[in-house]
């Protein structure tokens, strides 16, 4: 198949790109092409197996798919049926899921921080949530592999979690970001400007530098800011993978033996027809986010599996997490003109860590936000109700606002889960109910954090502050760990229940830290095809 | 927590009596103006916007009406000639008509184009309640006590056992609304937003200075704490 597609202004990715029938197996075929499946895709076609990718989502060109509108840019997210509840129920669609070759990360704002190794150890050190199958250590690896592969923009000597520098210098800011810096210094936080973010602050390979134009969670126009389209897909597909487009995944058939045969989807004709289709397959990879993961496990029910595939253990869609990710503005006498530059610019870690005279174990970072105006005008009526001639006052302020928004890890817990609902979506499949609750060490987390925001913003010279509850990210659902019975699947992401099947994305984490996860979830699939490599070299796979 | 800053010019008794008209001006600048330093697709797309409005197919012309006095409540445009206000309805019409959603339902709403109709009816149906009238037979300061009814999330009226006041307000009132509103140039014009910016870029980054082609505000109250 022939592609032509811009990746950015000068970049046309123009191709011929490898197909396989559905009906001839392929080593792996792999369910979703975000953070965690495009990495895996590219590295396992990079070591020599054949790879299918299914992808519910369709190319974009930059050129020509891409806007510089908020509106517009919602053919980028994933905009099917889902029900949403709990106590906290998460805001979906374009908050935190992507619909396109690339997934979320399309439309992301490529904070990219990694964990800190006492991520990885919360239940030894906090009492809490559970401790990782593996360490820091077993990642620290790959995290370096994707800064560079990405690539992640940030100083040369970040000081928190494990102490380390970034490859390519720090991204210049806006005045936004600049008021979080202010707003740090005054009161002595230690602060770090122009990244960690997945922006090129210099040209990498074809991919030109950052323009500054602010519409990073719309699609990057330009190829400067990441996503796997720009970074791993071309690659993957240069070595003979196959990224399948509009082929939305509905069941994993399973043999009499037990293992899975291959994935079975829909594909959207461009008649707009849905033709069921089934491509087999020696291994099956699940890369589809927290939500799409157990769902399509859920949904795969079968005489062997009744309660769904690779679901022993009952924890499919179980301990979703999201993070807190309170939006906290202020009103500045000055202008600000927060549009401008990436939103993604500066943080604090300096809170991140469980600290003994808190009320609360773990904790959180702050981020620069900087909301477009159709998001600030949904933050300020969500905290008022605001309307009428109060609510156009209040948004002609928009250019005196500057948002910065917490980013606080909220522990797994089962009572936070993903099941399948009554509904069917437009291709008839069942779909997700969210359910989210927050519980009493989050709310404590929050308050602190809320506070800490706000002072941070005061400091920088806010007449007012104001905030709004929002959660980011999705992740947990399908969790690793070394006991089947508490863990769907292993430190290499290999199902416990079934030998040939994979889960690789965000729902095999175990906690979430205090940093935007599409890193680790990059890393954790690079670990992964490792693993897969040399087990297969050993015949063990 | 004040919610709007400081008081406004002539206004001494909250949010309803505020001036009917702005308080913050970019003189001179309008967004569509630089539609030739965008590119194709964005340009397109927005013009779209712009000229091409939908017609009325879902609501029926009682409810284009009732929902026209509410959205004129919460985006008012009394200080626009009718040719220069942003369309509102047609869109919200468009969203119910072709069952737009943007990837979520809360538990406890149905699907938002049931919601709309529904809602529709319960402010209405609180509207008799409270005043004894339509809600279309209201004065203004009338129909805005109706509206913080349902935002307060306990309006009176049967209607409102189905569908939860204030996700309703929230969620699908106020949440679609302000996307139709400020997705529209005369909006972002309005606020000082410069828009689309690609292939051009932003060069401005420091102390929230305007680009060449931006302009600067300009304070119309009395608080004229603008550099």
């Amino acid at each position: 198949m022939r592609l032509q597609i811009h990746l950015s202004p000068q970049w046309v990715l123009d191709t011929e790109m490898r197909e396989y029938r559905p009906s001839e197996a392929v080593d792996f075929c792999i369910v979703g092409t975000g953070a965690g499946g495009a990495v895996l895709a590219q590295r396992l076609a990079r070591y020599g197996f054949s790879v299918v990718c299914v992808e519910a989502g369709d190319w974009l060109d930059s050129e020509r798919d891409m806007v510089s509108d908020e509106a517009g840019a919602r053919s980028l997210y994933w905009n099917d049926l889902r029900i949403t509840g709990g106590t906290e129920p998460l805001i979906l669609g374009g908050n935190n899921s992507g619909k396109a070759v690339g997934g979320s990360t399309v439309h992301y704002a490529a904070f990219c921080p990694r964990f800190h190794p006492s991520d990885f150890r919360v239940r030894s050190l906090d009492g809490v949530a559970d401790d990782w199958p593996i360490s820091y250590a077993d990642l620290a690896p790959y995290y370096e592999q994707m800064e560079r592969e990405y690539p992640v923009a940030g100083p040369a000597y970040f000081p928190w979690g494990q102490p380390h520098g970034y490859p390519y210098a720090p991204l210049q800011m806006g005045t936004a970001g600049q008021v979080l810096v202010r707003g740090c210094v005054a009161l002595g936080i230690p602060v770090c400007i122009g990244g960690p973010i997945a922006i090129t602050s210099g040209s990498f390979g074809r991919r030109p530098h950052c323009i500054f134009r602010g519409f990073c969670l719309q699609g990057c126009k330009v190829g400067s800011k990441h996503s796997t389209l720009v970074s791993h897909i071309p690659d993957a597909i240069e070595h003979g993978a196959e990224i399948r487009a509009r082929c939305m995944a509905f069941e994993i058939p399973v043999g009499r033996d037990g293992r899975v045969t291959g994935v079975r989807y829909y594909r959207t004709t461009d008649e707009g027809t849905y033709v069921e289709e089934e491509q087999r397959a020696r291994f099956v990879v699940v890369a589809g986010y927290a939500i799409e993961t157990p769902r399509l496990l859920l949904n795969s029910r079968s005489g062997r599996f009744p309660d769904g595939l690779a679901n022993s253990s009952g924890l499919v869609g179980k301990r979703l997490m999201a993070q807190a990710g309170q939006v906290v503005w202020g009103r500045f006498p000055e202008m600000i003109r927060q549009y401008k530059a990436p939103p993604a610019c500066a943080e604090t870690e300096e809170f991140y860590e469980t600290d003994p005279r808190n009320d609360f174990v773990r904790g959180y970072s702050i981020q620069t936000v900087s909301p477009l105006p159709i998001a600030m005008a949904h933050l300020i009526t969500q905290e008022t109700g605001a309307f009428g001639w109060e609510l156009r006052h209040l948004m002609e302020e928009y250019n005196h606002y500057a948002a910065i928004g917490v980013l606080g890890e909220l522990l797994p817990d089962e009572r936070n889960y993903v099941d399948i609902a009554d509904e069917v979506d437009q291709y008839g499949i069942p779909v997700a109910h969210v359910h989210f609750n927050l519980f009493e060490n989050d709310r404590r987390l929050i308050r602190a954090a809320v506070q800490r925001a706000r002072e941070i913003l005061e400091a920088a010279g806010a007449e007012e502050t104001h905030y709004v509850d929002r959660y980011a990210h999705l992740v947990g659902t399908c969790r690793m760990g070394s006991d089947p019975r508490t863990s769907v699947v292993d430190q290499y992401c290999r199902a416990w229940d079934v030998p040939n099947l994979f889960i690789c994305d965000g729902s095999v984490l175990v906690t979430q830290g205090a940093a935007n996860p599409a890193l680790t979830i990059s890393a954790i699939a690079a670990r992964t095809a490792d693993y897969i490599r040399n087990a297969a070299a050993r015949r063990e796979l | 927590m004040s919610r709007a800053g400081k008081p406004r010019r002539g206004t001494d008794a909250g949010p309803e009596h505020w001036a009917h008209r702005p308080v913050v001006a970019y003189p001179g600048f309008d967004v569509m103006r630089q539609a030739d330093h965008w590119d194709p697709s964005t340009r397109a797309l927005i013009t779209r916007r712009v000229r091409d409005i939908p017609p009325i197919r879902f609501f029926t012309r009682a409810e284009a009406h009732l929902l026209t006095a509410v959205v004129d409540r919460i985006l008012p445009q009394d200080d626009r000639s009718p040719d220069e206000r942003i369309p509102i309805v047609p869109w919200i019409d468009a969203r119910c008509f072709e069952r737009i959603t943007d990837g979520w339902r809360l538990e406890d709403l149905p699907p938002d184009e049931e919601a709309w109709r529904l809602g529709l009816r319960g402010i209405d149906q609180t509207a008799r309640i409270r005043f004894g009238a339509s809600f279309m037979e209201l004065s203004e300061a009338q129909q805005d006590e109706v509206l913080r009814l349902v935002a307060s999330g306990q309006p009176p009226g049967s209607i409102w056992q189905q569908l939860p006041a204030r996700r309703f307000w929230i969620f699908i009132v106020l949440q679609q609304v302000c996307a139709i509103y400020y997705a529209h140039p005369t909006a972002w014009s309005e606020i000082g937003f410069g828009g689309p910016a690609y292939p051009r870029g932003y060069f401005a980054l420091n102390r929230g200075d305007p680009e060449p082609w931006e302009t600067r505000e300009v304070r119309l109250d009395a608080t004229a704490d603008s550099p």
